[in-house]
């Protein structure tokens, strides 16, 4: 398994930490990096902005309105209760999100958006299973080593050590 | 599998050709790209009602091809001008994308379970657009100003090829 | 009632009909109670200081809890210091009055469980253990039943100072602080070690066993212990005199 780098965008779109693990994508410059996570930023709501809505039909409005009109509307969810805005997300109960995951002939990239708002990007191998794992470790040691280090300040550029050591001694243990 | 959407962009990022089979309220649908065809299960059951949020198929395909776009150059500057994008999802749907060598891009909403359209949307370039678009000798080269495909061998084609083939 | 609690005035504040009622129903004493205190007793009347000393003996607390506490201390710590030492010995006074006060709690607990063990056992029992009066029991103290009171294990190391010059130096290694544990120390103050909050504690227990020291942290990386720490205990002129008439005393 290839994990080529990290990048981490805090919720401003700014980019806070950039790794290299592997060989196999092109460096680029911090300027461009920089670029690439701000851009990475919009593109991600945007994403989330062009989901399909699917008009409901009016069998399944009548359908829906008994249960949904007890509830009060969930962030994320269209309420189906609104005339004009009648409609629901193909995967309706789970709120739509941003790109995910992208793949190309090289690389796979797995975004992961954390509900405080910072995005994990992994640039992983195409064929490369179990990201899920790997995506979790990363944020636990995120957690245990940025978050919890008093010399770390909030949204800032991520300079710590002993994360940076964990993260390279947990994925060379995993190839 | 369910498609719910495509998009056709030239190379002067310019939507000749957009068609949705999902529809919505008829006022939405904007004034110069060709009537969004409906799927038979839902017809116009709808009434004509002002979207709250009225963006028209033509922002929604403007944010398409902005996000194809970006990501078409971030992906080109991290794995090499001949990388090139596949396929993102989110958790609702898909995008599929395809650039030709004539900078011609072929985009493809679809549902999470659909397998990877890449060689759909490849014979979708070759068997439809080029022979009936490119082959067709009243089809203007270029489409300044949004004319876009008006055609309708193509249409029919390529309606046929996502209900029959494809589902 | 100079000073009414603020939740009795919020109550008569939302019904304000029958304000002279609600008031009445207020038990008067326990009204009192909390304006006078200003703690926050829980129905029961049972604070933590009403506990049993033993109750939290085999009891941990999360290490992420933790975690976080100190990591606020350590930024509180930071305000206003004007170095490296200064931040060290603000984190150095944090723990001193730790060191004093888990002093006590130590020869508490050890007096207790030996009592406890000797009375179950009723066979030739240990007498409870002494105070500290030379170096070396003071350091097998700190070393063991201290570290294992605060970290749930011994120190790694415990060494003697080999310079002639040095006699009162000895050094108490821990490969892996608890407290180091998720710090990452910017580049530009690599020569701060945040365990100074810990040789706090140890010069607090010193000093509290009558034994003046100064102690520090540094910081010592091996390549398997990136975080390895040492606390160099100096020990003061009238501990290594008295030191010296008690081993020709011959007192252990």
């Amino acid at each position: 398994m290839t994990v080529f780098s990290l990048i981490i965008i805090n919720k401003a779109g700014g980019l806070v930490y950039q790794r290299e693990f592997q060989p196999g994508l092109r460096k680029l410059s911090t300027n461009d990096y920089l670029v690439l996570a701000g851009t990475f930023h919009g593109v991600h709501a945007i994403t989330r902005s062009i989901t399909p809505k699917l008009p409901l039909s009016t069998a399944s409005t009548a359908a829906t309105t008994p249960t949904s009109s007890n509830m009060p509307p969930t962030p994320g969810i269209p309420n189906s209760f609104t005339p004009g805005s009648a409609f629901t997300f193909p995967n309706p109960g789970t709120p739509a999100t941003g790109l995910e995951c992208l793949e190309t002939d090289k690389f796979r990239l797995t975004c992961f958006q954390t509900l405080t708002g910072t995005k994990f990007l992994l640039f992983t191998d195409p064929i490369m299973g179990n990201i899920d794992v790997v995506m979790k470790k990363v944020y636990e040691l995120y957690a245990d080593y940025v978050m919890k280090n008093p010399f770390y300040q909030l949204e800032m550029p991520v300079r710590c050590e002993a994360f940076d050591r964990h993260l390279g001694g947990w994925l060379r243990g995993r190839t | 599998m369910v498609v719910y959407s495509f998009y056709i962009f030239d190379r002067h990022a310019e939507c000749i050709y957009n068609r949705r089979w999902v529809p919505r309220p008829s006022s939405m649908i904007g004034k110069s790209s060709r009537p969004t065809s409906e799927t038979s299960t839902t017809t116009n059951t709808l009434p004509p009602v002002l979207g709250h949020s009225a963006r028209t198929t033509d922002d929604d395909a403007k944010l398409i091809f902005g996000t194809v776009f970006s990501l078409r150059n971030m992906v080109r500057k991290l794995g090499g001008e001949d990388d090139s994008f596949v396929t993102y999802r989110t958790s609702q749907y898909k995008l599929h994308y395809y650039e030709t060598p004539t900078n011609i891009k072929f985009v493809m909403l679809t549902d999470l379970k659909s397998p990877s359209m890449r060689v759909a949307l490849q014979q979708i370039y070759i068997n439809l657009y080029v022979e009936y678009v490119v082959k067709n000798p009243l089809s203007p080269v270029e489409h300044p100003g949004g004319v876009g495909v008006n055609n309708e061998l193509f249409e029919e084609s390529l309606e046929q090829f996502v209900t029959r083939v494809l589902s | 009632m100079a000073h009414p609690p603020r939740h009795s005035a919020m109550l008569s504040l939302s019904n304000s009909g029958s304000s002279a009622n609600s008031d009445k129903q207020q038990p008067p004493q326990q009204i009192q109670h909390i304006a006078n205190t200003g703690l926050r007793v829980p129905s029961n009347r049972k604070t933590i200081y009403d506990r049993h000393l033993n109750r939290s003996r085999n009891a941990e607390i999360s290490r992420s809890s933790f975690a976080f506490l100190f990591g606020e201390m350590v930024t509180y710590a930071q305000r206003r210091v004007t170095g490296i030492q200064d931040l060290e010995k603000r984190l150095n006074e944090q723990g001193y009055p730790m060191g004093l006060r888990l002093l006590d709690l130590l020869y508490y607990r050890t007096i207790t469980s030996s009592t406890s063990s000797s009375l179950a056992s009723s066979s030739t029992s240990t007498a409870p253990p002494n105070r500290p009066l030379r170096i070396l029991p003071l350091l097998h103290l700190i070393h063991g039943p201290l570290w294992r009171l605060l970290f749930n294990r011994p120190a790694d190391a415990l060494e003697h100072s080999v310079s002639p010059d040095t006699p009162n130096e000895y050094m108490i290694t821990d490969n892996d602080p608890l407290v180091n544990a998720y710090v990452s120390v910017p580049k530009e103050m690599h020569m701060l070690n945040c365990a100074a909050f810990v040789a706090g504690i140890i010069e607090g227990v010193c000093d509290g066993c009558g034994f003046e020291a100064k102690v520090t942290a540094h910081n010592q990386p091996t390549e398997l212990w990136p975080g390895r720490t040492i606390f160099l205990v100096r020990f003061g002129e009238s501990v290594m005199e008295r030191e010296k008439v008690l081993e020709r005393a011959g007192i252990k």
